[in-house]
C-alpha cells in the first residue's frame, strides 16, 4: 500500500561563513544566490502534497541565514505546497545571532513552533575555536528573546572542542539547563575529511581532544541532564517529557520523508535517494529542468534491515523484534543473530528477548555496535 | 603426420622483459598463424596475473606453421618466463626442444638472468641462437651488448641477430636462423612411443589436459596409453596442437608438441616430467624427465572460513597441477585452525600463487608470513627440517641451528659496488669475488643467507642501482647460524602464526619493529592489548594496544543515513580477513607484518 509520507526536510544552504569543522552541504558568502535557490526550490516542490504534515524541518547550512523578506518567501512556498497546522512539529535551525525581532516574528507568523539553536558552547574559548560568530555573553539574552516568541527552543552543544576542559563542558551543560531549554543535541566533535580542521590537525595545528576526556564528558551529559529532567531518548538528544524531536523520531524509526534542497536525502517507498551536493550543481539541475538526485538506492529487505539496526540502536528504546519483522520482513534474529549474541556478551548491547538496545557502555562505542551488525 | 626433418622445436629464452613475450607475438604473426585481427600485445601472456603485471609467468607452447621456399614446417615454440622465481619452467621447456633463442635487449645487455637460462640451455646441449632485440631503442649498446655475450655468456657472435620484436625488423633473420641453425627432432616414427610431459592443466569441462612432446614413435587419437610414472592408463579422446588455441590433429610424430585428452578427472593422477607410453607396446625405459624444483619458500594458507578447508584442498591441488612448482601439505596452527604449509620458488611466485587462487578459487584466505626451510640437528642425534617456526624446538634440545645459503651475482654498474657490498655485509654476506665486464659493469658475487635474499634483496638491489642491477641465485647448502625463535604474544598469549625465526643479532631489531606493526595492524578493541616479542622466555620489546574508549560519532544531519550507512560499510571492509584469536581480532596484514620488518630499526 502506498502512504504519502507525513514528514518533509528542506535544506538551506546558506551560511555567512563556513565554520572549520563543517562539511554539510552550503555555500557561505553567496546570499545573492537566495533568489536562485527559492526559485530552485519552487520547481522541485511538488504542486502540492494534500496531506497534513506530521513534521517539517528546515536545516542547513543556516535556514535563518537569508533576509526576514526571504525567510517569508520561503514559507509562503512552502505553505503553497503542503499543509501544516498547529499538531505539526515545525522546526527550524536558527543561528543565535540571526534571531533579530524581525526573524523571530517571520518564523512565529509561519507557524514554526520549534527552535533549534546551534549555540555550541556557552564558553567564549570553545566558541573562537569553532568559528562561531556569537559569543558567550550574547547567548542568555537571544535565547530568552526567542523563547518569548517560540518557546520550545533546543540548544546543540559540541563537546570535544579543541582545549575544552571537562568544567568548561559542564557549564555550558548547566548553562543551557538554567535558561529552561526543552532539548539538548550534544554532539561529540569529529574532524572530517576536507575541511579546515582536518586539515589544520594534519599539520599538526590542531589536536584531537584525548578520548578519555571526550568520553568523560559525553558520560557526564548521559548522567547529569536526565537528574535535571532531560531524559535522554537518543545517543545525542535530550529533552524534557513532551520535547522528544518527531522529526528524527522519523529518521531513527524507518518512516519514510521528503526532502528538498541541495544535497537533502529522501526515502519514499524503500528507495533512498540524496541530491546532488554541490549547490551550484542544485541550481544549475534546477534551472535546467534536470533531476536533482545524484545517488539512489533501493533497499532490500536485508539492507533494510541493517539500516534500521543502525539507525534504531541510536534510540534508547533501541529495535523491537516485531516492530522489525514488520518493517522490514526479515527476522531480526535471522539477520544478525550471532553478532547480537556476541556484542550482549561483551557489555554493548542489552536484550530481553523482545527488544534489543544498547548499553550504557555501548552508547560510547555506538559505531563499533553498528559496524558489527552491518 | 608432419615430416620430421621439417619440425623445428625452440624455447625463447632470456632476462624478464628483454621481450621474449613480443618475439613470440612478431613469429605467430608474420607465420600467418595468427592474423592482425586476432593480434594483441603479448598475445600469450594469457592469465589474469600476467596481463595484469605485464610478465609471463607461465611458459606457453605454440605450433607455428612457416612456409619456406615453398616448404611447409613446423616451428614449435615456447615462450618462457624471465623471472628468477620461474627458473624452473625455463629448465623444463628447454628439455622439450632442440634449440633456444637468446634474447638480449641491446640496450640493457646481458643481465643476471640472461646468464642463469643461457647455461641451462648450453647444460640441455641445445643449439643457442643469440638475438640482440630492441634495436629501436633510441639508445643501444649493440657493440659492448656483443661482447658482454662473448665475455660472460660464453657465445660467439659472429651470427648474431639484431631485431626489434616490437617494430618487426628481422624477424625473417630469425625465421631464416631457426631453420637453418636448429636441428631437426631426431626421433623415430616407428620406435615405441615415448613422450615427454612437460605441462598440464585443469580444465572444468574437459578433465586435465596433459602438454607432451613426442619423443620416439607416434601418438594416436584413440590409442591407448600408459603413464610410465603414474602407472596408469587411458585411452585418448582426443589429441591436439596449440595454435595458440587447442586444435585437434589425428596423430602426432616425433618431435611434434601438443596436448592429449583422456577424460581424467582425478587431480593427481598426471605428474609434469612423466613419461606417456604405448599400453601394448611400451618403451623399455622412461625419459628422465626432471629434477623435482626446490622450493624456497613456504608460507601457511587457512582458509578465512573453515568450512573452506575441504575447498581450499581441491583449489591447490588443482593449482600443482598447473603449476609443478608449487607444493603444499596439510598443517594446523593453533591460532588459524586447519589449512595448508605451502611451498613456492620464490616471493613473487608466492604473491601469483596466492593471487590466482583468490580469483580463480574465490576462498578467502589468511595466509602468515612466509621463511625458507631450515635445519635443526638435534641434541642426541637426529636431523629436522623446519619450514614452520612452530617446529622449531625448544632451545635445550638444539645442537645446530642451520640456514640455508645461496651463491648470489649480481650484475651491476661499477659505481654501485660500493653500497651493495654494505648491504650484503648487513645481511650477513660472506664475499666471494668480482669480475668487471667491460668498463662500467661488474658482475660480484656473494654467499648470503636465503632468508636476507628472497623476501626483499631484490627490491633493495633495484634501488640501490636505480633498476640497473640484477641478481640470480642458487643454493649451495646449510650453514650453522645462531638463530632463534621469536614468539609473538598478544594479549599473553603465544600467537604461534606470527612466530618467525631471526638471527640473534637481528632479533631485538627485529621484535622492537614488529610489535610496532602489530600495534599499527591490530585495531582497537575495548580492552587494553599488550603485544610482546619474546625469546623463550624472555620478552625482547613490548607496545600496548590502548582500549577504545569511545567512538560514537555525531549526527546523520539532515537524514542522510546512506552516507552514514556507506561509511559504516567501508569501516567493516576493512574488518574483513579478521581472524578471532581469543577476545582479540587480528587481521591478515598483521600476519604479513613479520615481513615488512626487515629494515626498520
Ligand atoms: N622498444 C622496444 N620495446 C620492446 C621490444 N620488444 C619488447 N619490447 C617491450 O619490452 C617490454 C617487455 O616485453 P615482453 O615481451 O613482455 O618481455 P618478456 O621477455 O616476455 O618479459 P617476461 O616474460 O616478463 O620475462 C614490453 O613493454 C615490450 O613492449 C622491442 O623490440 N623494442
Ligand atoms: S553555521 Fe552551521 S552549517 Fe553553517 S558552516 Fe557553521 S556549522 Fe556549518
Ligand atoms: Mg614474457
Amino acid at each position: 500500500m502506498h502512504t504519502l509520507p507525513t514528514s518533509v526536510y528542506v535544506h538551506v544552504p546558506f551560511c555567512q561563513h563556513r565554520c572549520g569543522y563543517c562539511d554539510f552541504t552550503l555555500i557561505a558568502g553567496r546570499d545573492d544566490l537566495v533568489p536562485r535557490y527559492l526559485a530552485g526550490l519552487a520547481k522541485e516542490l511538488p504542486p502540492s502534497h494534500g496531506v497534513i504534515l506530521k513534521t517539517l524541518f528546515l536545516g542547513g547550512g543556516t535556514p535563518t541565514h537569508p533576509q526576514p523578506a526571504e525567510l517569508a518567501q520561503l514559507f509562503e512556498l512552502l505553505r503553497s505546497r503542503f499543509a501544516w497546522n498547529l499538531t505539526t512539529e515545525v522546526t527550524v535551525e536558527a543561528n543565535p545571532l540571526d534571531l533579530n525581532e524581525s526573524r523571530l516574528e517571520v518564523l512565529k507568523n509561519a507557524g514554526v513552533n520549534r527552535l533549534s539553536l546551534g549555540v555550541q558552547a556557552f564558553d567564549d574559548q570553545s566558541l573562537v575555536i569553532l568559528e562561531r560568530n556569537h559569543a558567550a555573553n550574547d547567548l542568555a539574552g537571544i535565547i530568552h528573546r526567542s523563547q518569548g516568541v517560540i518557546p520550545n527552543v533546543s540548544v546543540d552543544l559540541i563537546f570535544g572542542v579543541p582545549g575544552q576542559t571537562l568544567p568548561q563542558w559542564q557549564e555550558s551543560l548547566a548553562r543551557a539547563v538554567e535558561m529552561g531549554v526543552t532539548h539538548l543535541s550534544t554532539y561529540g566533535l569529529t574532524f572530517e575529511h576536507g575541511t579546515a580542521f582536518w586539515n589544520r590537525l594534519s599539520r599538526g595545528e590542531l589536536s584531537r581532544t584525548p578520548e578519555d576526556l571526550e568520553r568523560e564528558m559525553y558520560a557526564f551529559a548521559m548522567e547529569w541532564l536526565p537528574a535535571q529532567g532531560y531524559m535522554q531518548y537518543e545517543i545525542s538528544s535530550f529533552a524534557r517529557p513532551g520535547y522528544q524531536c518527531q522529526h528524527n523520531h522519523v529518521y531513527w524509526s524507518g518512516d519514510p520523508y521528503l526532502a528538498y534542497g541541495p544535497g537533502a536525502s529522501r526515502y519514499v517507498d524503500g528507495r533512498r535517494e540524496t541530491n546532488i551536493r554541490s549547490v551550484l550543481g542544485w541550481l544549475d539541475r534546477m534551472e535546467q529542468g534536470e533531476s536533482p538526485v545524484a545517488e539512489r538506492e533501493t533497499l532490500d529487505a536485508r539492507a533494510r534491515g541493517h539500516e534500521l539496526l543502525y539507525v534504531g540502536l541510536r534510540r534508547c528504546a533501541g529495535v523491537e523484534r516485531y516492530d522489525f519483522q514488520q518493517r522490514t520482513g526479515i527476522a531480526l534474529d535471522d539477520l544478525v543473530g550471532p553478532a547480537l549474541a556476541k556484542l550482549v556478551q561483551q557489555g554493548l548491547l542489552v536484550d530481553d528477548g523482545k527488544r534489543v538496545s544498547l548499553t550504557m557502555e555501548g552508547r560510547f562505542l555506538a559505531d563499533m555496535v553498528a559496524s558489527e551488525l552491518l | 603426420m608432419f615430416d620430421q626433418r621439417f619440425v623445428r622445436n625452440f624455447s625463447i629464452i632470456a632476462h624478464i622483459d628483454h621481450g621474449k613475450s613480443t618475439l613470440a607475438d612478431q613469429l605467430l604473426l608474420k607465420s600467418g598463424t595468427i592474423d592482425q585481427r586476432d593480434y594483441r600485445e603479448q598475445l600469450l601472456d594469457d592469465l589474469d596475473v600476467e596481463r595484469e603485471r605485464g610478465i609471463t609467468v607461465k611458459a606457453r607452447a605454440v605450433a607455428l606453421s612457416y612456409s619456406h621456399h615453398g616448404q611447409a614446417y613446423e616451428l614449435n615454440l615456447i615462450d618462457t618466463p624471465g623471472h628468477v622465481d620461474f627458473h624452473y619452467e625455463v629448465s623444463r621447456s628447454l628439455a622439450a626442444c632442440e634449440g633456444a633463442l637468446l634474447l638480449v635487449d641491446a640496450f640493457q645487455g646481458v643481465q643476471a638472468q640472461t646468464v642463469a637460462n643461457a647455461y641451462a640451455a648450453i647444460n640441455g646441449n641445445l643449439e643457442i641462437i643469440p638475438v640482440i632485440n630492441k634495436i629501436d631503442l633510441p639508445v643501444t649498446r649493440i657493440p659492448e651488448v656483443m661482447e658482454e655475450i662473448e665475455s660472460v655468456v660464453g657465445l660467439p657472435t659472429d651470427d648474431c641477430l639484431k631485431v626489434s620484436a616490437k617494430a618487426g625488423l628481422g624477424i625473417d633473420t630469425v625465421f631464416q636462423a631457426i631453420i637453418d641453425r636448429i636441428p631437426a627432432p631426431s626421433g623415430k616414427p616407428d620406435a615405441p612411443l615415448a613422450c615427454l610431459v612437460f605441462d598440464s592443466k585443469y580444465d572444468h569441462y574437459r578433465g586435465v589436459i596433459t602438454y607432451i612432446r613426442v619423443v620416439e614413435g607416434v601418438v594416436r587419437k584413440g590409442q591407448k596409453i600408459y603413464f610410465m610414472k603414474a602407472g596408469s592408463s587411458h585411452e585418448i579422446l582426443e589429441i591436439g596442437q596449440f595454435k595458440p588455441d587447442m586444435v585437434p590433429t589425428d596423430e602426432l610424430g616425433p618431435g611434434q608438441v601438443g596436448y592429449i585428452i583422456t577424460g581424467i578427472k582425478v587431480l593427481g593422477n598426471v605428474h609434469v616430467g612423466d613419461t606417456v607410453t604405448d599400453f601394448h607396446k611400451r618403451c623399455s625405459v622412461p625419459l628422465p624427465g626432471y629434477e623435482v624444483p626446490q622450493q624456497m619458500v613456504f608460507c601457511g594458507m587457512y582458509p578465512l572460513d573453515a568450512t573452506d578447508f575441504e575447498k581450499l584442498r581441491d583449489e591447490l591441488a588443482r593449482m600443482v597441477l598447473n603449476d609443478a612448482s608449487f607444493s603444499f601439505a596439510p598443517d594446523t596452527s593453533d591460532a588459524l585452525g586447519f589449512g595448508f604449509r605451502c611451498g613456492f620458488l620464490g616471493m613473487l611466485h608466492m604473491e601469483i600463487i596466492q593471487q590466482r587462487l583468490e580469483k580463480e578459487a574465490d576462498v578467502d584466505l589468511i595466509q602468515t608470513a612466509p621463511n625458507v626451510t631450515y635445519q635443526v640437528l638435534v641434541r642426541g642425534g637426529g636431523e629436522v627440517q623446519i619450514d614452520n617456526p612452530h617446529q622449531v624446538p625448544d632451545s635445550g634440545s638444539i645442537e645446530e641451528f642451520r640456514e640455508p645459503i645461496a651463491r648470489v651475482n649480481f650484475i651491476l654498474p661499477t659505481e654501485r659496488i660500493g653500497p651493495i657490498m654494505q648491504l650484503c655485509s648487513d645481511r650477513r654476506g660472506v664475499y666471494i669475488t668480482t669480475e668487471y665486464l667491460g668498463q662500467n659493469r661488474a658482475q660480484l658475487f656473494y654467499d648470503l643467507p636465503l632468508a636476507e635474499i628472497v623476501f626483499d634483496l631484490y627490491d633493495k638491489l633495484k634501488s640501490i642501482t636505480q633498476g640497473y642491477g640484477t641478481m640470480n641465485y642458487d643454493i649451495t647448502g646449510y650453514r650453522a647460524a645462531d638463530l632463534v625463535k621469536m614468539d609473538i604474544l598478544v594479549k599473553g598469549e603465544k600467537v604461534d602464526a606470527l612466530a618467525s625465526i631471526v638471527h640473534r643479532s637481528q632479533a631485538e631489531r627485529r621484535g622492537r619493529a614488529l610489535v610496532r606493526r602489530l600495534k599499527e595492524q591490530i585495531s582497537r578493541h575495548q580492552f587494553e592489548i599488550p603485544i610482546q616479542a619474546a625469546i623463550g622466555a624472555r620478552v625482547i620489546a613490548r607496545e600496548t594496544i590502548s582500549a577504545m574508549r569511545k567512538d560514537v560519532t555525531a549526527k546523520c544531519y539532515g537524514g542522510d543515513i546512506s552516507r552514514k550507512r556507506k561509511l559504516l560499510e567501508k569501516q567493516k571492509e576493512g574488518k574483513k580477513r579478521m581472524k578471532q584469536f581469543g577476545a582479540v581480532e587480528i587481521p591478515q596484514k598483521a600476519f604479513l607484518a613479520v615481513l615488512d620488518t626487515g629494515s626498520d630499526d
